[in-house]
């Protein structure tokens, strides 16, 4: 294996602009992730519109920051708080909580980012190594096999997910929908734009995402505001023990790879995975009846998880081009913008931005790690800003963005309405999530199969018989499947995690 | 609760001092351009140039390169703007509207003139009477190409062959549809298009063999042909091209094959006489500079730095050459 475009990588990466990228992103990350209601997603979504101004390489890797230092962030208002920032840190709150108040706040805390350190580097370094044989076989990736893949995107993100799957689908429908406005690149007719300048070039993605994701957001959590703030622990000895540290290496250990396994695959993300490492621990402990009531492992393993989940989440997306959850396509969202197509010709053709923010993440969960601990006071206390006055701020901050874009003002006025359709999903248990994919999606998914009927004179057989389009349409096939075949499982198997009713376990955006 | 009002406040200070920051940036983008023209104290305000092609295309590099060196002869700031869409129709119609004032211009490329309104109804077609030409820029020619694997070595090869050629172009209306269409018809070459999003997954398409033959700009495949990966096979130029002095054209092969693509400076129509001088004296001043010639050769451009007279003769006598051709061979571009 060639390693110096990896180094190359690291060049990038300490570039001190670079770096600055990298410490605001884990900064706003570990700032979002205290606070509760405003996920990674929609402050990235927000976010869009600054990225534009700034290089791909700095843009994704600030993104990205963003996203796994949420992760961090979620610990510290678990613990302390008994209020999960992330719904990834909601099961978190069963054992971290415990040990508050036995005055091991501190003791938590540090075995979350200690955790949480090594389950992100693990699943870095698997990335590191398993991105290059993807891109080994990138030029034998086609129209028809992007084609299958966007397919199995759609389909994987509507099927896999939380919630209703039927919903769901339709949600992905009306994305799909969405994306075949503007003019047809094959004929050049205009398709849907009801003879509008705007319409012409097809809806924009970032009035959709900050829409969706960032004004719905805060709409939907102006109205459901009745957290009630608890008095924060105190925070003690931050320094496990070496007992805790013995107790919690196996759990570390084992979060990490199910956070990596689970981050791969498409729809797993960070929640999923820290409530199957929560469940594992519990079930594989001499005492499980010590889980609940202050269990070191009941802390490190799901913390470390969601790390490495988010973390490895990035390998469908860097290298096939498919996102493996809500966040996900966003950056996928903001990659285009930058004229970038994520995919297996990624690493070849812009090594720089792939190496880039993959180095970026070592040094990204370097600095979480030194700023877990001495920030949990002020991030505690960023929680007192009441939403009344937050939310006008944010909404104010995300119209402004989205004019700044293209400088048009009708972009404003989709970016509310996008927030309005947002806000009615959620209300009627529609996530925007598969819509935001489709959408992303959607024109790959119609110009790559038009080009591949046109590659295979109008044979469609052609998408079966090739070996990697095969396989992937068989996938689809699989999945497509999938919810009956765990229906069948889980009669025989009861539900392994004993989750509160109440707890927020929605899959948002993270 | 005092402590934690004070908490909230100093942070509110904080994040509203923010908010007013991203504000002020926010409105450094729409400066305000003064009323100019006809005054000759023009410019006096920043002048934007919008480009309708995405950031990082060939459009995009060379209006920067144009908007960088043209901003220091006028000294005001000079930014670019993308409007991405319809082969750049969209921008095109947003230039129209504009004030001619001289404070909005941009690059324009000839097929959005020359070979769009060949596919689109002519209510869409975007008319060259609707601007004022400043100066010819550069040309940007086409070269068709096969991968090294496909084993053919010309196009008389392919005919040859005795099967359906794909062959990849970087979209619908655009010259490397029209060049490719009009080669293969003339050399009685049996073939389906596959229009790509651009140049890029045109080539993509070609190296992965997924086509058997693509036509791109030069600047696009010229890396894969030095490196052998690639096999050009015809430019559609009337002479040859320096930077592939080996290719032979459609012309000299026997095809009557001749589309290029051209780029030249554009105004709103109207725009006064003092202010269009000033523009193409500040134009003519970044051609000169070395840092200009050097971008046009790392990008295998060829300078066309000719008269607004030049550039509309050649636009209305290509129009007229592929119409004719196009309607003598039957070919329709629209998919």
């Amino acid at each position: 294996m060639d390693i110096s475009p990896i180094l190359n990588g690291f060049g990038v990466v300490l570039e001190p602009s670079n770096l600055l990228y990298c410490l605001i992103g884990v900064i706003i990350g570990m700032l979002i992730g205290v606070l509760p209601g405003l996920g990674p997603g929609a402050t990235i979504a927000i976010l869009l519109p600054i990225t534009y101004g700034i290089g791909p390489v700095s843009a994704i890797i600030m993104l990205a920051g963003i996203f796994y230092g949420a992760q961090y962030g979620g610990t510290i208002t678990s613990v302390l708080l008994r209020l999960p920032g992330e719904a990834s840190s909601v099961v978190t709150v069963f054992d971290g909580f415990a040990l508050a108040r036995q005055g091991k706040a501190g003791t938590a805390l540090g075995i979350a980012a200690i955790g949480s350190f090594i389950g992100g580097t693990v699943s870095i370094v698997g990335l590191t190594v398993l991105a290059p044989v993807v891109a080994g076989f990138a030029l034998d990736f086609g129209p028809p096999e992007y084609a299958a893949l966007g397919v199995l995107g759609v389909l994987l993100i509507s099927s896999v997910g939380n919630g209703n799957k039927l919903k769901a689908i339709i949600a992905a429908c009306v994305g799909l929908l969405i994306a075949t406005v503007g003019r047809d690149t094959f004929t050049g007719a205009e398709r849907f734009t009801f003879d509008s300048l705007n319409l012409a070039e097809g809806i924009d993605f970032i009035p959709i995402a900050m829409g969706l994701f960032g004004l719905s957001e805060i709409l939907y959590n102006l109205e459901e505001r009745h957290n009630q703030v608890h008095a924060p622990a105190k925070v003690g000895n931050v320094w496990p023990s070496r007992q805790d540290l013995r107790q919690s290496g196996g759990a570390i250990g084992r979060g990490s790879l199910i956070g990596f396994v689970l981050g791969v695959l498409p729809g797993g993300g960070a929640v999923l995975s820290s409530l199957a490492a929560y469940a594992f621990e519990k079930r594989r402990a001499k005492q499980p009846e010590r889980f609940g009531k202050g269990a070191v492992e009941g802390v490190a393993a799901p913390e470390t998880a969601n790390n490495a989940a988010a973390t490895s989440s990035f390998i469908p997306l860097l290298t096939l081009g498919i996102p493996a959850n809500a966040t996900m396509a966003l950056m996928f969202g903001a990659l285009l913008i930058q004229g970038i197509q994520p995919g297996p010709q990624l690493v070849t053709e812009h090594p720089d931005v792939f190496w880039g923010v993959i180095n970026s993440m070592y040094i990204g969960n370097i600095l979480l790690l030194i700023m877990s601990i001495p920030m949990v006071g002020v991030f505690v206390k960023i929680l007192r800003v009441r939403p009344a006055i937050l939310a006008p701020i944010t909404v104010l901050i995300t119209l402004l963005g989205a004019y700044t874009v293209n400088n048009n003002v009708y972009d404003i006025f989709l970016v509310i309405a996008f927030g309005l359709l947002g806000y009615l999903m959620k209300k009627f248990g529609f996530e925007p999530g598969p819509l935001v994919l489709a959408f992303v999606l959607g024109s790959m998914i119609e110009n790559s199969s038009r080009q591949a009927l046109l590659i295979f004179g109008g044979n469609p057989t052609g998408f079966f018989t090739r070996p990697i389009s095969g396989t992937v349409l068989a996938l689809v096939v699989i999945v497509a499947f999938l919810p009956l075949i765990r229906k069948a499982v889980r009669r025989k198997t009861p539900a392994p995690v004993d989750v509160p009713v109440d707890a927020p376990v929605e899959e948002k955006t993270s | 609760m005092p402590t934690s009002r004070t908490t909230s406040r100093r942070l509110l200070t904080g994040v509203v001092g923010a908010a007013a920051a991203l504000a002020l940036t926010a409105c450094g983008g729409v400066k305000t351009t003064s009323s100019g023209g006809g005054d000759g104290k023009y410019p006096t305000g920043n002048i934007e140039f919008s480009v309708g092609a995405s950031a990082g295309g060939s459009t995009d590099l060379i209006t920067r390169a144009l908007a960088q060196g043209m901003s220091k002869e006028l000294g005001v700031s000079a930014p670019v703007l993308n409007k991405p869409g319809a082969n750049g129709a969209l921008n095109a119609k947003e230039l129209q509207a504009a004030k001619p004032d001289g404070y909005k211009i941009a690059l324009q490329n000839a097929s959005l003139f020359t070979i769009t309104p060949l596919t689109v109804s002519p209510a869409e077609a975007t008319k060259i009477d609707s601007f004022d030409v400043i100066t010819g820029v550069s040309r940007d020619d086409y070269v068709m190409a096969t991968n090294a694997q496909s084993g053919f070595k010309s196009i008389e090869d392919m005919k040859k062959a005795g099967k359906t050629i794909r062959y990849g172009t970087t979209g619908v209306g655009t010259g490397a549809q029209l060049a490719s269409a009009l080669t293969f018809k003339t050399a009685g070459v049996e073939a389906t298009a596959v229009p790509f999003d651009g140049g890029a997954p045109a080539l993509t398409a070609l190296l992965g063999n997924q086509v058997d033959v693509s036509t791109m700009q030069i600047g696009e495949a010229v890396e894969n042909i030095k490196a052998g990966k690639l096999v050009p096979l015809a430019v559609f130029s009337d002479k040859r091209i320096p930077y592939l002095p080996d290719v032979k054209t459609a012309k000299e092969q026997g095809f009557d094959v001749l589309v290029t693509q051209y780029r030249f400076l554009t105004a709103p129509k109207g725009t006064p006489e003092d202010v269009k001088a000033r523009l193409l004296e500040a134009a003519k001043k970044t051609f000169a500079t070395p840092e200009y010639k050097k971008f046009n050769e790392e990008n295998s451009l060829t300078p066309m730095e000719v008269s607004p007279q030049e550039v509309l003769s050649s636009l209305q006598k290509d129009t007229a050459t592929y119409k004719e051709q196009l309607s003598k061979y039957g070919i329709s571009l629209a998919g």
